[in-house]
């Protein structure tokens, strides 16, 4: 037990954000042991008063971003031009708009790709895995969307059909539980499969 | 059991899912509890109210939470949270009992205690800091505030000290082991055990420096 007077002054400067350990602390905090001596009263009641908390939040929607919607998120944020990230993660430019607008499976994209992609923007395995899930569902279905659609509100504008394509593949997208056969399954399973193998060597 | 990762509580309590707050309990209130009592020596029922209401506050703020970089984000953000809550902690009792009436007791039980004039030392820096507390001017105050924090004269001080010594200071105050620091100091970990002492001495001189009405260590 730490009762030192010195260390109880350097502690208030730390809380108060005078000085610092550059995440140090916080880093080995995980690390330490826990103290888990609360009795189950007292862990119930911190459980009902999250959940009550919890409840009164409004739910987001959180579908998982498209390989495209983040790709382009990050590049503004880190104001990228579309050359750069291509030639960075070994890609031709053409590709990587396809990408932007998630036009091309993900399956099409090489594992290094990937890795150098995760590398670059340090995005987190499980985040990549879904996103990865997401946009070959969409890309997958896309063109079915689009067929199924077309022959429905064939007779109308060409601006509004497209309008209207684009607006029902985005609420499909959003909405729809979407299970692929099991051969694409299998391929999207076998690029994932790498992709985890690869992270758990860096 | 295996524990939930980051990512999976966060998108539960994202998604409203209730069993997000329970991989939140079992993620962090252990964890929480920890250093709340073995760091900062906040007494267990305190502790156990501090960490709820940091979790609390988690679980109230999660929408603005948003991974950047690793699963690791999510853990530094509950510690931000967890640190302002023990900040507060801190500042209600240097308002009410005082925050070295439980203190000198335990001190002065201990055998590397320091002598009269450098307790005096470190009790006068701490009486400005619960004064500045009750001025007004702290209520506008903001916490990090550079040059005009409430501490600054402990920061000054530190300053004057070389950085292996500020160091091994500031990572033993929150009790960081000796093996770990001395990976940043360039000292043995044994070494810096038998320096921690006379580095502290050292400091308490320094900041004695900049208190004119504390007696001279």
């Amino acid at each position: 037990m730490n009762h030192d007077p010195v260390d109880l002054l350097l502690q208030l400067a730390f809380l108060e954000g005078e000085i610092t350990t550059h995440g140090l602390y916080e880093r080995l905090a995980a690390e330490r042991e826990m103290l888990d001596h609360s009795s189950d009263t007292a862990k119930l009641a911190l459980l009902q008063r999250l959940e009550a908390a919890l409840a009164r939040t409004p739910a987001k929607d959180l579908s998982p971003l498209t390989i495209g919607v983040y790709l382009c998120q990050m590049r503004e944020e880190r104001s990228l031009r579309p050359q750069e990230v291509s030639s960075r993660i070994g890609i031709p430019s053409n590709i990587y708009k396809m990408m932007e607008h998630d036009r091309i499976s993900p399956l099409k994209i090489s594992v290094d790709a990937w890795r150098r992609l995760r590398q670059l923007f340090q995005i987190p395995k499980d985040a990549l895995e879904a996103m990865i899930r997401r946009t070959h569902q969409l890309v997958y279905f896309q063109a079915s969307f689009r067929t199924t659609l077309a022959r429905y509100d064939a007779r109308k504008k060409r601006e509004l059909k497209a309008a209207t394509l684009k607006k029902a593949t985005e609420e499909l997208f959003a909405r729809a539980v979407l299970s692929l056969p099991p051969r694409e399954q299998q391929k999207l399973n076998l690029l994932l499969k790498a992709l985890a193998e690869d992270s758990e060597g860096l | 059991m295996a524990r939930a990762s980051n990512q999976q509580i966060v998108r539960e309590l994202k998604e409203g899912d209730q069993r997000g707050c329970r991989h939140l309990i079992d993620a962090y209130q252990g964890r929480l509890l920890g250093e709340a009592v073995h760091v900062f020596q906040v007494p267990f029922l305190d502790a156990e109210e501090l960490v709820s209401d940091a979790l609390l506050t988690v679980v109230n703020k999660i929408e603005t939470f948003q991974f950047k970089r690793s699963d690791g984000d999510f853990h530094y953000w509950v510690m931000t949270i967890f640190r302002n809550r023990v900040r507060d902690f801190m500042r209600h009792r240097a308002l009410t009992d005082g925050l070295l009436e439980r203190f000198d007791e335990a001190a002065l039980e201990d055998d590397e205690s320091y002598s009269s004039t450098e307790r005096e030392v470190v009790r006068t820096v701490i009486h400005r800091y619960e004064d500045s507390l009750r001025s007004p001017e702290s209520e506008t105050e903001h916490v990090g505030a550079g040059k005009s924090g409430k501490l600054q004269i402990v920061v000054e001080a530190l300053e004057r000290l070389e950085t292996w010594e500020r160091v091994l200071l500031r990572c033993r105050a929150l009790e960081i082991p000796y093996e770990e620091i001395a990976h940043y100091t360039g000292k043995t970990a044994k070494q810096l055990k038998v320096y921690h002492t006379r580095v502290k001495r050292k400091f308490l001189k320094l900041l004695a420096e900049r208190v004119p009405e504390a007696p001279r260590v």
